[in-house]
């Protein structure tokens, strides 16, 4: 698991790299599913996508997403646009240690996240090793023209690469 | 009961019926006008919707189900008709026309169709802000409505993505994924859709989440398809006067889908 703040930056600022390797005690066992998971994402800004790309440091938000590019997925992010209410509106709370607090959590409270990159990264695994991800966050502001690389928009806590061997084939590759 | 359609199955009554409804809405200022119904997704404030947690698809459907009742009131009254009903029809954007075509033909933006943008009915104050955060989202002037600018049909989500989403083993994993598929095409349609106080102003948004909404039922019949978690069933899903509970079984709301077009 990396936080935020240790993951690295990447080409002019504009990208976040983080190592996830695949973990050495997982062998060449076979395994039916893989997701990278976020926590605590921020949604209170406009919309935006993140896109993943495996050992390809230099990946931008020009980069194809190619599998020659080691791209292997992306989430995208309904933003809120900004705070329309008073001075504290959009600041969310710690979550209530009070039984008695029957309120729901406030609309933009971080959320959690998950991009399944089985494919990807079985692929990446057959005659390679997992080193880096890099995290390119692009805007999807409402005019085409205005979007582009988008720094300032992702935040995490928390970003994980989380490996499973199901019992089902639902999680197994078409 | 009602009988929702894929847009390429309306016929040109519905079409004209679909058209009117909105049109009625359109001009009630009250509690049963569309500005109501939009401003409860997001702007004015108290925004009410339900996104990135496992309320996503629960709350989008009750908040369907009241705005497809009002649009039938709308029509009802202004056509003095109490018969007449209309049925909010789904947007497939993974079908080959979409990915070619984009939109639907019958929300294009051209003469006065009024599916083509929806009357922002927003305060001075709201406004501003809206066009300070969000540039591009709604137009300029006194009497704004909503803009769009979508991307490449092309890039609208395949149907293998949606396939791959219908298989999801829980209701939670199931709740995510199409979350996030629904994220993207809110993105590819642009403008207003692009952010979440002011996408339900749009009238394609009915299209889009009646989709979302028939993903679920797709879901629900499959051999996948299990109800949410036994805690959350007893959950009110304000500002509706219902349950998630009472949600889970579309045809105690009235309404079906059309699986698929047979003729």
């Amino acid at each position: 698991m990396v936080t935020m703040q240790d993951a690295a930056r990447g080409e002019s600022d504009q990208t976040v790299i983080v190592e996830l390797p695949y973990p050495t005690a997982a062998g060449a066992q076979p395994f039916t599913r893989a997701d990278v998971v976020f926590t605590g994402v921020d949604h209170s800004t406009s919309s935006y996508e993140v896109r993943l790309f495996f050992n390809n440091p230099a990946a931008t938000a020009g980069t194809p997403r190619a599998v020659e590019e080691g791209y292997a997925g992306r989430f995208t992010v309904f933003g809120h646009g900004g705070c329309y209410g008073d001075e504290g509106h959009c600041e969310v709370p710690e979550p209530s240690t009070d039984p008695t607090d029957l309120r729901p959590p406030h609309p933009l409270t971080p959320l959690d996240t998950y991009v399944t990159v089985t494919d990807a990264l079985r692929a990446l695994l057959a005659g390679d090793t997992l080193r880096t991800t890099t995290l390119v966050p692009v805007s999807l502001a409402p005019r085409q023209q205005d979007r582009g690389p988008a720094p300032e928009l992702l935040h995490f806590a928390d970003v994980s690469l989380q490996i499973y061997l199901t019992a089902t084939e639902s999680d197994a590759p078409e | 009961m009602g009988l929702r359609k894929s847009t390429a199955a309306l016929g040109d009554a519905e079409w004209t019926d679909l058209r009117d409804a909105f049109t009625a809405a359109y001009r009630l200022s009250d509690e049963r006008g569309y500005g109501f119904y939009a401003g409860l997704h997001g702007l004015p404030l108290p925004a009410y919707c339900q996104h990135g947690t496992v309320l996503f698809l629960l709350w989008h459907r009750a908040y369907l189900y009241f705005f497809e009742r009002a649009l039938t009131d709308a029509l009802r009254r202004a056509r003095g008709d109490p018969a007449v009903a209309v049925s909010l029809p789904w947007w497939d954007w993974t079908s080959a026309t979409s990915h070619h075509a984009g939109l639907p033909a019958g929300y294009a933006t051209d003469g006065g169709n009024p599916l083509a943008a929806g009357p922002v009915t927003l305060d001075d104050s709201d406004l501003a802000t809206v066009r300070r955060n969000l540039p591009g989202a709604i137009s300029d002037g006194p009497s704004p409505v909503t803009v769009r600018d979508p991307g490449p049909p092309d890039d609208l989500p395949r149907q293998r993505t949606v396939t791959r989403a219908l298989r999801a083993p829980t209701f939670t994993d199931f709740s995510r994924l199409v979350e996030g598929i629904h994220n993207s095409v809110h993105g590819w349609v642009g403008g207003a859709m692009s952010a979440v106080p002011i996408a339900a102003y749009d009238p394609v948004f009915w299209a889009h989440h009646s989709m979302i909404d028939r993903l679920w039922y797709l879901w629900q019949i499959s051999p996948r398809g299990v109800n949410p978690p036994a805690w959350l069933l007893d959950r009110a899903l304000a500002p509706w006067p219902v349950t998630v509970r009472q949600v889970l079984d579309v045809s105690r709301l009235g309404y079906e889908y059309a699986v698929q077009v047979v003729a």
